[in-house]
């Protein structure tokens, strides 16, 4: 196994007191947190700096981990032999089970120190009885609109974190299936119950947390349960109104453009959004067509000859307010 | 079987749920409470909260654990974040009303 330096970590003296410790790991993990670092390895650096903070700040860990002795960062060690009977139970106690130093010390904190290893069964863990939860799954889900509008089955394939059977945590490739109920949104959390990891020594399994996420659609941009929709006329069309098609999600709709439409401008078709989850309230969202003004660029001689013939006789000023 | 449940501001769930889903302690979930992080739903003696709560409780668990923070500072950064959540689905809104080029 390879030493860690937590006190060099944390950026403290080995005879640092608690509060010390704390104010040092508070400072460094606002340092290095993913979300507000701007550091690079800001990730690697962070989950350094908490896992010496697990050890640490725990008054018998500190301890335990005093009494390894001391060496090089990087170097490999052995603990003094009475090491594993004073804090793992056994010889070298589960010491020779972890490859890693912050792995055995996170698993000397399940079931109270030194009842983690059964004694004379090396690497006991946490099948000592002490029964634990399964790990939560935080999976995101990318689903069609046409899915989420009506509900769909997903296989997911995920890496989770999962227990073994001497309570070490991994990360393990799993096919999850999962049932997306109609009418969820862009971003709606959605919680199964016991379909996270299994727990361990008969430990209740741990929950599914899904977030889903919309792909893009090629027409509807997508506001909570309501969809816009950019509907493109011509600049007749506009001055003189028209009926036009739209596409819904449940077919095609006929809606009214109306005589001196300004770009920009919304149309509302209530209803026509997404569906909503649940029976009370409005059923779903409202379809918005927001108009578009596209000009020809393409003309015929007689077209071209028929606007110039509009640019002489029109008296229509667009930028009249500009004095 | 169990149930899938929406996290959102509609559904509600029990203080209990939010214990048991956010891993944090009853009383640490009650002191956030008294924070005004958890938005009570109806009347009537058992305390109720939207489902959303679940989602700001793990969140509140995962500050703990990163930033070792207090309930004070955990109920004013869960706020900063709201705040922040709901400033992007302004902008996704507004991103639906801009005319591409066509």
């Amino acid at each position: 196994m390879k030493y860690k330096d937590y006190y060099a970590i944390l950026e403290v003296e080995r005879n640092a007191s608690e509060a010390d410790i704390k104010k040092a790991y508070r400072r460094l993990a606002r340092k290095y947190h993913p979300d507000v670092s701007k550091e690079k390895n800001a990730e690697e650096r962070f989950k350094e700096v908490g896992e010496a903070y697990e050890t640490l700040k725990d008054a018998e860990k500190r301890s335990a981990y005093d009494q390894l002795g001391r060496f090089r960062p990087g170097e490999d060690f052995r603990p003094p032999p009475d090491w594993g009977t004073r804090f793992g139970g056994g010889s070298a106690g589960g010491f020779d089970n972890f490859v890693d130093l912050g792995e055995l010390f996170a698993n000397l904190s399940q079931g109270g120190f030194g009842r983690s290893f059964r004694p004379g069964r090396p690497g006991g863990g946490t099948s000592g009885g002490f029964a634990k939860p399964g790990e939560d799954y935080e999976v995101n889900a990318h689903i069609s609109l046409e899915e989420a509008a009506r509900g769909t089955e997903l296989a997911l394939d995920v890496s989770v974190p999962e227990r073994d059977a001497s309570g070490r945590l991994r990360r393990v490739q799993k096919t999850l299936r999962v049932r997306v109920p109609r009418g969820a949104s862009d971003g709606q959390r959605l919680r199964v119950p016991g379909k996270g990891g299994p727990g361990v020594s008969g430990g209740p399994p741990g929950d599914l947390y899904l977030d889903i996420t919309l792909k893009p659609h090629p027409l509807y941009r997508v506001s909570d349960h309501d969809l816009y929709l950019e509907l493109p006329v011509a600049p007749w069309e506009a001055v003189r109104g028209a009926e036009v098609e739209v596409p819904t999600l449940d077919g095609k709709v006929r809606v009214s453009v109306k005589p001196g439409s300004r770009a920009g401008q919304k149309l509302r078709l209530s209803g026509k959004g997404l569906p909503r989850p649940h029976g009370g309230g409005a059923k779903a969202g409202d379809l918005y067509c927001v108009l578009q003004i596209v000009t020809p660029t393409v003309l015929s001689d007689r077209e071209k000859t028929l606007y110039e013939e509009l640019a002489k006789i029109s008296r229509f000023d667009p930028r009249g307010h500009f004095g | 079987m169990t149930e899938l449940q929406i996290l959102d501001a509609e559904t509600s769930v029990a203080l209990e749920d939010i214990v048991a889903a956010s891993g944090l302690a009853r009383e640490e979930v009650i002191e956030l409470v008294e924070y005004g992080v958890f938005q009570p739903m109806g009347a009537g003696h058992a305390k109720r909260f939207a489902a959303y709560s679940i989602v700001a409780a793990r969140r509140a668990a995962r500050l703990r654990a990163d930033f070792d923070l207090d309930a004070a500072a955990i109920a004013l950064a869960l706020a900063y974040l709201e705040r922040i959540e709901a400033l992007e689905r302004r902008v996704r809104e507004l991103e639906c009303l801009v005319l591409r080029d066509v």
